[in-house]
Parts: C-alpha cells; sequence; structure tokens
C-alpha cells in the first residue's frame, strides 16, 4: 500500500471534519475489505485514512416491533448473518449477507460499508431497498435521512457530501404475511461477485417491491414488474408476464464477469423465481 | 501389498509437522540482515519498443538502492526454462528488452528498503513507447506480416511437428464413418497459492539464492551461465515450496533481475511476485485448437486419424515446443490406431506466455480425441466406454514414446469404473429445469521427461553408523509427498524402518544434479534411482551383517531394521552391525546410482455425474469416481491427493477458469482471484479415489509410475461428456460456461 | 509510526508500526511469525486467515496498528486436533493454504464442535486450496471434531 496519513477520531463530529478538510484524498475506513483491497490495487487513493472505529454510538444492531431494524454502521455482516432477529424478520437481507464474501471477510466488511461503496452489484443493496431502509448520515449540518432507495446516484456514487457519514441504515418492521427472498447469481457458491441479484420483498395481496442488482449503474426498482403484481392475485402466469418486465427494465452491461445478454435473461430467471419463492413463503 | 513393510502405508510425511503449525520454512519467509525488496514495473502495450526509459529519478528516490533496467543487465539470448540441450524448450528470451512482446512484460525493476517505498518507486521510472501493432489472436499471428520475435521468417515458435504412422489416406478409405470436428481450448493457469519469491544474497563473488522453483539445478546452471560464473559459485537453495504444478520450472527473468540487483546494491534482495503477477508474469496452458477426424469401422475399431494441433504460445516460446510434441504425439496413443497423422505447430502472439503446467499438452489433444470417441459412438450405436475399451491401449502396443506398454492398464481402469458405478445405467432422459447426465473420459500419461530432455534420475544413499540413512536427491519437493515416496522406496529397499531414513534435498551444493521435480518424474525415475542406490548399500550391509551372523548373503533378509537369518532365530539390528567397534574403523556404506532415460505410461479412466440448470445453464459437478492404474501404490494417501487435487483443476478449467486477454488491447481483464474463478470447497464435489495397481513397471521403484499429471486430463472430457448426457449439447471446448449452456439450448429449441 | 500493544498467541507484544502495515505484514516482518501466509494480499484465498478476538478474519485487509488492544491468534499459537488429523489424513500438501486453513477450521469448530459436511465447506468457502480438491481437508476436519467429542 503507498504511504498515508492516519487518524482515528473519538467523535463524528471529528471525523466529519477530518473528512471534510482532505475531501477527495480521504477515505473512512470501517471495516476495509474493500478500501485496502482498492488502495492495494490503485483503483482508490488516499492520502488521508479515516478510522471510524473508535467512534461511540455507531456500532450497535437492535430490532424494535415498532421501529425496526437499526444497524448501526459499525456492523458487520456476520453479525446480520448470524441474528436470530434478522433470521426472523429480514430473510432476504441474511440471504445476501450469508453469500458477501467468506467468513473471513464478514467479519470484518460492514452493511453500511457495503452500501456507501455503492458497487451496482453489492449483495445487501437490493434486499435492504425492496424492504424500504432508510438510512441516516451525519455531516456538517448535523443529520438526514435519505431513503435507500434515493441514495445512489451511479456505479460507485452516492449523495454523499464532502464530510459527510452515513451513521445507521433503518429497515422497517415487516407486515404480517410478507415474503422475503434475494438471489444472487454467480458461477461460483462463494467468493462471487453478483453477475445479477434480484430482491424481491412480497406483502400478500397487497405491496410488492422487486429490486434488481448489478444489472444498472445502480440497484434499481423493476416497477412496471411491480405494478402487475401489485395488489392481484398471484398466479405462475402472472409472474411469468412480471419477470419479462423485469428484463425489460433492466441494462446490464458485458464484461469478463456475464454478457449483457445472459444477464437480461437471468433477471428473468431469477425474477421468476424469487417471487415464487416469495410467495411459497408466504403462503 | 502386504509383502511390503514400507511402502504400500500412508506413513507421516516429515514435512507434516512443520506445515501444519507454521514452523515450515517457503523461500519468502526468509528474511536476511539488510534485505532489500524489489518490484517490477511492468509495461501496459501489448507490443512496443521502448523508445526510452530512464530510472534516474527513481534511483534517487530516498530508499531506493538499485534499479535496472534494459540497458543495466546483461544481452544474453536465454530459454526462459533451461532444460540443457533440450528440445522441450525456446531460446528467445532477454532478462531486460529494448521491446515489449505482451501487455505486462517487466521493463524494469527496483530494490528499495522497503516494498512501499519500491513501489512508489517504479512510478518514478519514465518509459517512452514507440507502440507496434499487436498480434492478439492465433490468426492475426498467421496472417501478419508482423514478427514478434527477429529469430524466424514467419510467427512460430518452433517447426511444425509431424508424425506419421501407417498410412492414413487407405486408412479413411476403410471406415465406415468418419467423425471429424474442431475443438478449442482456453488459457487456465496453475494458480499455485503460492506466488513466485526469490531470495539473493552474494558474498565474495559467490551467488546464494533462495527460490520457490521446481528445477534448482536449471536455475543454477543458467544463473551461472549468464552472469558469467562457474557453478561453484552459485547455489540454489529451495526448501519447502508451496505448489508449482508444472509453471514454476520456468524462469521469469526475476531470478536474474534480482541477482542482478543484489549484486548492485551489495545486499541481499527478496523479489515476491503479487498474485495480480502470478498472472501476468507466470505461466498458463497452451490456449488453441485441435482439428480432428478419425474413420471407424462397423465394429468400432478406428481404421484412422489425422489431427492438426496448433498452440497459442503468447509472447514467448518457453515449453511450446516440448507441449506441442509431446501433445500432438500422444494423439498416436491411447485408442489404438495403425494409421496416424499428426501436425502440431506452436504460435507467437502478443499476450501472456503459455508454458508448462501439469498435462503438458496432453489435457488439450486428450480432450478432443476422448470427446470424439463419445461422438462416434453414438453415430456407431455403442456404448462410449465400451467403444473406449474396445480401443483401448495395451500391452504390446506402442507408446507415443515409442516404447512398447506394460500391462493393460487402461481396459483395467475403464471395467474397474464401470462396475464401481453401474455403467451403464439406463438414462431417464430428464425433461425438468435440473437434468442430470453422466460421463467418462480416459487418459494415459508418461512419467518422466523422455524423450524431449535428455533427463535421468540420481540418487545417494548413505548409511550412518547408527543404522539410519540418508537419501541425497535433486529432485524438488512441491508437495506432493515425493519425498516421503521416496523415503519409503529407500526404506523398503534397504530393510529399515521408514522413520530410520530421512531425504536430503534442496541444496544444489549438497545433492546429485536433478533435473526437477516436473514430467511426473520424481516418483519413477528418482525412486527408480534411490532404490538402484539404496540396493547398492543393502549390499554392503549384508557383508558386514553376513561375517557378524557367520552367515552368507543369501539366507539374509532385512526387515524394519533387522538382519534375521532365514529360517533361524539369529539376527542383528541393523544399528549393532554397523555401529562402530573399539578399534575398528567406521565403514562407509555409501552408494550413488544413475537411471538413464526410459518411459512408463499411468493410465485412468474418470467417471462423472453432473447436473446442469437449464435455465440458468450452470453446470454443477455432483461426484466423480477417478479410478486410476499407477503400477504399484507407495504412499496411499498422496497418490489420492494428487487425483483430487488434479481433479479440482481440471473441473475448473472445464467449467469455470479462464485467464481472459482483452482481444482488443492485449491487457489481462482478470489477473487475479475475484475474477479468475477456481473452484472451492463448496463447488467441488466428492471423490470416491480408486487406485490400481494391475500394470506395474519394472523401470520404476517396485513397479512404481507417476500419477501427477493424470488426473487433470481424464475429468475434462468426462464432464464434457457427462454434459452431453444429461442436456444433448455437444460441447468441444473448454471453459464449458452457463452462457454456452443456455444460448446452445435456446439454438436447439429453434431447431 | 505509531506504538501498539496486543496479545500475541497469549503474549504480551509491543509493536512500532507504519499505519499503512497490514496486520499481516506486521505478523510476518515486525513480529517475526511467518506461519501466515501471503497468497493474494486482498482477502481472496484465505491464506492469511488470523484470530482476532476470537474471529477469523483475513489478515491482509486489516491494518496492523488496529490490531492494538486486542488478542490475535496465529497459526503459531494453536495446538488442536486438526493439526494432526491435517497431517495424517492429507489435509495438507504444499502447506501454503493449511495454516489458514487450520486456523479457520479452528474457529468453525469454536463455534459449531459438531458440523455437518455441508457446514464445513460452507465454513472454509473462503480459504483456497489447489492442491487437495478440499475432500481430504473436509475429511481431517470431521476426524479432529469426532476426535474432540470424546
Amino acid at each position: 500500500m503507498r504511504r498515508f496519513e492516519y487518524f482515528e477520531p473519538a467523535t463524528l463530529a471529528e471525523a466529519s471534519a477530518l473528512l471534510a478538510r482532505y475531501g477527495a484524498r480521504a477515505q473512512p475506513l470501517a471495516g476495509g475489505t474493500d478500501l485496502l483491497v482498492e488502495l492495494k490495487e490503485q483503483l482508490r487513493r488516499a492520502d488521508c485514512v479515516v478510522n471510524i472505529k473508535k467512534i461511540p454510538g455507531i456500532a450497535a444492531m437492535s430490532f424494535d416491533p415498532r421501529a425496526g431494524l437499526r444497524i448501526g454502521a459499525l456492523v458487520t455482516a456476520r453479525e446480520i448473518e448470524i441474528s436470530p432477529v434478522t433470521a426472523k424478520y429480514y430473510p432476504s437481507l441474511v440471504q445476501a449477507a450469508r453469500e458477501l464474501g467468506s467468513i473471513q471477510v464478514r467479519n470484518r466488511a460492514t452493511i453500511v460499508g457495503n452500501v456507501c461503496r455503492a458497487s451496482p452489484s453489492a449483495d445487501t443493496l437490493p434486499p435492504l431497498i425492496a424492504d424500504g431502509a432508510v438510512v441516516s448520515i451525519h455531516g456538517g449540518q448535523g443529520t438526514r435521512r435519505v431513503p435507500l432507495e434515493d441514495f445512489f446516484t451511479g456505479p460507485g456514487k452516492t449523495v454523499l457530501k464532502s464530510g459527510e457519514l452515513m451513521t445507521e441504515i433503518v429497515v422497517p418492521p415487516p407486515a404480517p404475511r410478507t415474503g422475503k427472498v434475494y438471489i444472487k447469481h454467480g458461477r461460483r457458491k462463494a467468493m462471487e461477485l453478483a453477475t445479477v441479484g434480484v430482491a424481491v420483498t412480497l406483502e400478500l395481496e397487497d405491496e410488492v417491491r422487486i429490486v434488481l442488482g448489478a444489472v444498472a449503474p445502480t440497484p434499481i426498482r423493476a416497477k412496471a414488474a411491480e405494478a402487475l403484481l401489485r395488489g392481484r392475485e398471484i398466479d405462475p402466469a402472472l409472474i411469468e408476464r412480471a419477470a419479462r418486465a423485469a428484463v425489460e427494465e433492466s441494462r446490464p452491461i458485458s464484461n469478463v464477469r456475464a454478457s449483457a445478454e445472459y444477464r437480461r435473461e437471468m433477471v428473468g430467471v431469477l425474477t421468476r423465481r424469487a417471487l415464487q419463492r416469495a410467495l411459497d413463503a408466504v403462503r | 501389498m502386504s509383502d511390503f513393510s514400507v511402502i504400500g502405508e500412508s506413513q507421516l510425511r516429515p514435512d507434516m509437522p512443520g506445515k501444519v503449525s507454521g514452523r515450515a520454512q517457503y523461500a519468502g519467509d526468509l528474511s536476511l540482515p539488510g534485505m532489500l525488496h524489489a518490484k517490477t514495473k511492468r509495461s501496459n502495450v501489448a507490443h512496443a519498443r521502448i523508445k526510452r526509459i530512464d530510472a534516474t529519478r527513481a534511483l534517487a528516490y530516498e530508499g531506493v538502492k538499485a534499479v535496472l533496467t534494459h540497458h543495466d543487465v546483461p544481452r544474453v539470448l536465454h530459454y526462459g526454462s533451461p532444460h540443457p540441450r533440450s528440445a522441450s524448450v525456446t531460446k528467445d528470451q532477454y532478462i531486460l528488452d529494448s521491446k515489449v512482446r505482451y501487455w505486462g512484460e517487466s521493463v524494469a525493476v527496483v530494490a528499495a528498503v522497503s516494498e512501499e517505498i519500491a513501489e512508489e518507486a517504479l512510478d518514478l521510472i519514465e518509459v517512452e513507447y514507440e507502440t507496434l501493432p499487436a498480434l492478439l489472436t492465433v490468426d492475426e499471428a498467421f496472417s501478419s506480416s508482423v514478427r514478434i520475435h527477429e529469430l524466424r521468417n514467419d510467427n512460430l515458435v518452433v517447426d511444425p511437428v509431424t508424425v506419421r504412422r501407417g498410412d492414413v489416406e487407405k486408412g479413411f478409405k476403410e471406415a465406415d464413418l468418419i467423425v471429424e470436428g474442431t475443438y478449442a481450448m482456453g488459457r487456465p493457469t496453475p494458480a499455485y497459492m503460492e506466488p513466485n519469491v526469490c531470495v539473493s544474497q552474494w558474498s565474495e563473488d559467490r551467488l546464494t539464492m533462495w527460490i520457490s522453483t521446481q528445477t534448482p539445478f536449471m536455475v543454477r546452471g543458467i544463473l551461472a551461465e549468464v552472469l558469467g560464473l562457474p557453478l561453484t559459485k552459485v547455489r540454489v537453495l529451495v526448501d519447502h515450496m508451496g505448489g508449482g504444478f508444472g509453471a514454476k520450472q520456468d524462469l521469469f527473468q526475476t531470478e536474474f533481475l534480482c541477482a542482478l540487483l543484489a549484486k548492485k546494491a551489495g545486499r541481499p534482495v527478496r523479489m515476491e511476485f503479487t498474485r495480480k503477477e502470478t498472472f501476468l508474469g507466470g505461466r498458463s496452458r497452451h490456449p488453441g485448437t485441435v482439428w480432428l477426424k478419425q474413420g471407424f469401422r462397423k465394429d468400432g475399431t478406428i481404421s484412422a486419424r489425422q489431427a492438426r494441433v496448433t498452440f497459442n504460445s503468447g509472447a514467448y516460446g518457453s515449453h511450446a515446443p516440448g507441449v506441442t510434441a509431446v501433445g500432438t504425439t500422444a494423439l498416436t496413443s491411447l485408442y489404438r490406431c495403425d494409421n496416424v497423422l499428426l501436425e502440431g505447430r506452436a504460435v507467437y502472439t502478443n499476450t501472456p506466455i503459455a508454458g508448462a503446467y501439469r498435462g503438458y499438452g496432453v489435457v488439450q489433444t486428450y480432450y478432443a480425441l476422448d470427446i470424439q470417441m463419445d461422438e462416434a459412438a453414438e453415430k456407431l450405436g455403442m456404448d462410449p466406454a465400451a467403444l473406449k475399451l474396445k480401443n483401448a491401449v495395451r500391452e504390446g502396443d506402442l507408446s507415443p514414446s515409442g516404447h512398447p506398454i506394460v500391462g493393460h492398464g487402461l481396459e483395467d481402469c475403464i471395467k474397474r469404473g464401470m462396475e464401481e458405478t453401474s455403467w451403464p445405467v439406463t438414462r431417464k432422459s430428464g425433461h425438468g429445469v435440473v437434468r442430470r447426465g453422466r460421463g467418462m473420459g480416459c487418459e494415459m500419461h508418461g512419467s518422466s521427461a523422455y524423450p524431449g530432455i535428455k533427463e535421468q534420475g540420481n540418487a545417494t544413499v548413505r548409511m550412518n553408523d547408527d543404522g539410519t540413512a540418508q537419501l541425497f536427491t535433486g529432485t524438488t519437493g512441491l508437495g506432493t509427498g515425493a519425498h516421503t515416496a521416496l523415503a519409503q522406496v529407500v526404506a523398503e529397499e534397504l530393510g529399515l524402518r521408514f522413520e530410520d531414513v530421512s531425504v536430503v534435498h534442496g541444496d544444489t551444493d549438497v545433492v546429485p544434479w536433478d533435473i526437477g521435480a516436473f514430467a511426473s518424474h520424481t516418483t519413477y525415475m528418482g525412486g527408480r534411482a534411490a532404490q538402484m542406490a539404496a540396493a547398492e548399500v543393502k549390499k554392503q550391509l549384508l557383508s558386514i551383517a553376513a561375517e557378524a551372523l557367520e552367515a552368507s548373503h543369501q539366507d539374509l533378509e532385512i526387515r524394519q531394521g533387522v538382519v534375521r537369518v532365514k529360517g533361524s532365530d539369529r539376527q542383528i539390528s541393523v544399528r549393532d552391525a554397523v555401529s562402530p567397534k573399539l578399534g575398528l574403523p567406521t565403514p562407509q556404506l555409501i552408494a550413488s546410482a544413475t537411471y538413464k532415460p526410459t518411459k512408463s505410461y499411468s493410465f485412468a479412466a474418470h467417471f462423472v455425474e453432473v447436473q446442469v440448470d437449464t435455465e440458468t445453464g450452470q453446470i454443477d459437478v455432483l461426484q466423480v469416481v477417478p479410478v486410476h492404474e499407477v503400477g504399484r501404490v507407495i504412499h496411499p494417501v498422496a497418490a489420492a491427493g494428487q487425483i483430487e487435487g488434479g481433479i479440482q483443476q481440471g473441473i475448473g478449467h472445464t467449467l469455470t477458469e479462464d485467464y481472459v486477454i482483452d482481444p482488443q488491447t492485449g491487457r489481462s481483464l482478470n489477473a487475479g482471484f475475484v475474477d479468475y474463478k477456481m473452484p472451492l470447497s463448496l463447488d467441488m464435489p466428492p471423490i470416491r479415489t480408486i487406485l490400481l495397481e494391475t500394470a506395474p513397471d519394472p523401470g520404476g521403484p517396485f513397479g512404481a509410475k507417476g500419477v501427477g499429471e493424470d488426473p487433470i486430463i481424464a475429468i475434462g472430457p468426462a464432464i464434457a461428456n457427462a454434459v452431453y448426457d444429461a442436456i444433448g449439447l455437444r460441447f468441444r471446448h473448454y471453459p464449458i460456461t452457463p452462457e454456452d449452456v443456455v444460448s446452445g439450448l435456446r439454438q436447439k429449441r429453434k431447431v | 509510526m505509531k506504538k501498539i500493544s496486543f496479545t500475541l498467541n497469549g503474549e504480551e507484544r509491543h509493536l512500532e508500526l507504519e499505519p499503512w502495515r497490514s496486520l499481516l505484514d506486521a505478523l510476518r516482518n515486525e513480529a517475526g511469525l511467518t506461519g501466515t501466509k501471503k497468497g493474494c494480499d486482498v482477502g481472496d484465498c484465505g491464506a492469511c486467515t488470523v484470530l482476532v478476538d476470537g474471529k477469523p478474519l483475513n489478515s491482509c485487509l486489516m491494518l496492523g496498528v488496529e490490531a492494538d488492544g486486542r488478542e490475535v491468534v496465529t497459526i503459531e499459537g494453536i495446538e488442536h486436533p486438526l493439526q494432526e488429523k491435517f497431517a495424517q489424513l492429507g489435509g495438507a500438501q504444499c502447506g501454503f493454504c493449511t495454516p489458514g486453513m487450520i486456523v479457520m477450521a479452528k474457529a468453525l469448530l469454536d463455534e459449531n464442535p459438531n458440523p455437518t459436511e455441508d457446514e464445513i465447506r460452507f465454513g472454509i468457502a473462503g480459504n483456497i486450496c489447489r492442491c487437495t480438491g478440499y475432500t481430504r481437508i473436509v475429511e481431517a476436519i470431521e476426524a479432529a471434531a469426532k476426535e474432540m467429542k470424546k
């Protein structure tokens, strides 16, 4: 790694000030499983690294049946993976966490970090968006809240301004009779970056949210597909139509992992499977 | 097997305690006082002349102690892999050249007090390239007038290889069925876990190098030659290695550069590849195509075989001659055919270098041959395993090396596999989304690098005066457990306990010369030489014991460290027999042996079950039953381990591994583990290994033959054939990707 | 340079590290423990797995200075039936992935003393082995689990 200045701020205010001062030359460090890789491969430069792990109050994960799930900035993917609470109420998020890297990576990688890195193929994004997550951002002006769906502006790009830090993600409590599924497509069963990711949150005969990952510059809601299903009784024929609508909404690129054509086809297959599984989970 | 007291048992490998405790030393673990760290600057163009390269600013950077560009190194053409006077390799590499021939080739090196500083200094080296047209595909290389090397009038690495037996034209006329196809191979790489590394230290004019290499004597030889030193002034040390798979028998320029930097800086230097560099600067398997045409008689026998093999060598020749010759010649055999016409050639392209990798050209050619046998079986209305059994080479047939085959190993493998897997099974052709299929594939492979390399096995055995013995061997320890097998051979031959034999290896100043550990040579050649040397020492030992026991040689036997007079209770421990006696000189029991070139063949048949998801195209291997005939199993766990590991690599290159080079720019697109996909623990199937000893070769120690390369050859066609069984799609290439399956099924539905 | 104090294999250690030094490099260089290996340096292979406060992680993706105040265990600090089983049953060949593999397997058995084969394979999914095909690694872990039940 190239040499850098290193700070361990003791408060959010200190951290924000450092990030604001150094601007694009500073990088916050939580789990480090993205940052250190990018520094080593020289995909990112950091003249200054700000370790946020000494800041109090951002490490907790808690669940309340009315407020929902609060995921602090330092909560790791592994904590999400093994928590009995998330297993019960947020199974699609658990599935995503389970397939993120390896156990070694998950013991360090934070969910907030996964979100802020904003890779279009990041696993936790589709299920969080499908569950209606909202993020809290701390900055010079205090705290603001942004629906996760509106947080991403492009591959690796977010609405975070200079000096800002995400402090937590709040995921609403699930409605009764909800099925939640995340399916990740990859060539291997672990240590994979999704070539396509589909998350479905389905509240029987009511709301449905379908989120596609890795097939557009950001994760996207397949709104046309959702519209076909919303409030309706869902049968296989309708699922098929919704899956095809989702295909039309996806805009994947071709790269060494997969071609655009294949990815589009997989959107259809996985959306169909995810919808069916979500339905089965609810019935 | 129970006639033996040491071989045939999975003795505890002496290298294991160190490896499971973290105490085992690998070259990269070595730290010397004052040691510097070296980093390499690599080109970002595929083909260019270096108009100007200036390292002045790098040299002036604080912490940098030495820098080398092509201006600073001897301009000597060398073999990338210096097997002496060998027909297998090409002499076309400079340590650093004024030209770059592939994206990622080294152009300069820096040695500094830390890795970080060395890396930062690379940015300060100024290079101006004059780009040349890059030939990135085999077709471009053939059709272009641009020459990648100035040595020849074309872009071929060597003159094409032609192999003829009998009369193919006549053979094709006799045929009732002709099958023809072109088979294409991608680019897998060995991806050993330990990146290439070497450490150099000069003392006066003497060079010591610690290095992860399969060929220490080759490294010593070429370093001495290029640096103008006598062999007595170059010492190469190899302790534990983290894998090599054939690829670490090449030189990577790092060896010279590391030594030259150390000389210039007057301090020891360590040069270690990053994982990315193991791709850029390493060696992959030769991509290529095999056009194959065979004529079959109604009864299934083969009347003619014609093939054209074309390998992509990348920017330098490395092992192209050997891989092409061995891969092409292999097609004379496996399935019997009297009329054969084969052509093989290798061509330069401006892509990363292809070199030696487990299987050495035969992975490619047998992939084509075995799949085509399945194709023919279908057309003939025969079961593929039955067809292959009928045509399997056997006792007396000429092998690819020209030696007669011993025994019926291949037939034994096929028959046993058919039994074990209840083959053939009436397949209920599935119509579900997920479909299963079964397939089988065969192979044979030679132990020893003959005839490409004039190789030999050397060994020295010395008995110590406490009754223990030491084997001095020049073979290297890649990690396969071969040295344990050698110790077992010596112990068995000498009649000692396994614990009483230790193996001295890895120091070119001490051990006998050896070509190195590759070509499945260690157990067969090294082992036979060890057995021969041990036999000599045994004679000497028996003389002493005979005197002590007042018996004659013929009446004595040695087992587990005790010499007994047969049929009596007179005995003496080996220790007592050789231990020093008051007033008498201790006898020096020592012998050396050299085993001259010869070749033997091991055989295998792999039986595989796969599952295909017809919607995603995902292929999963559910089960593998590999049946291997190896002559004699010296260490069952080590032998099975080689087979299972080879299957992992084979599944990888058949389904998911491909080192991709951008066809427009020559840039590497997946030089790392994130996108170079090897099968991991969740992707690997259960493997039920079966070892046969039905065709021992008298040329090997106790009849043993090699096993290291066989598994990676048989698994590929077995999988491809199983996929055909599952979904009725015939793939004639690897890797077979999910996209291939999905688009293939789509095409099929249209028809 | 930053001064850190931490427990390494049960012993109190004091190191002075540059902040950009990974824990892996700090262990191999400043702490002199070369048992932990560098296979890729970017968290893709698991060869550098160590335990930090009992949790297995890739030491290449942690800064050395982050070990301050923590308990770190490397292969050198482990004594476990896994080692004997790996040695006897073919769980190791070239041995380069072995330290990381054993550390991960120990963490797995610490959390789940009775894993199924699937759970074992899931547990070591982040450890690449290029020599064994994983069959005998799984066997060795199963054998160690059995041994520990006695």
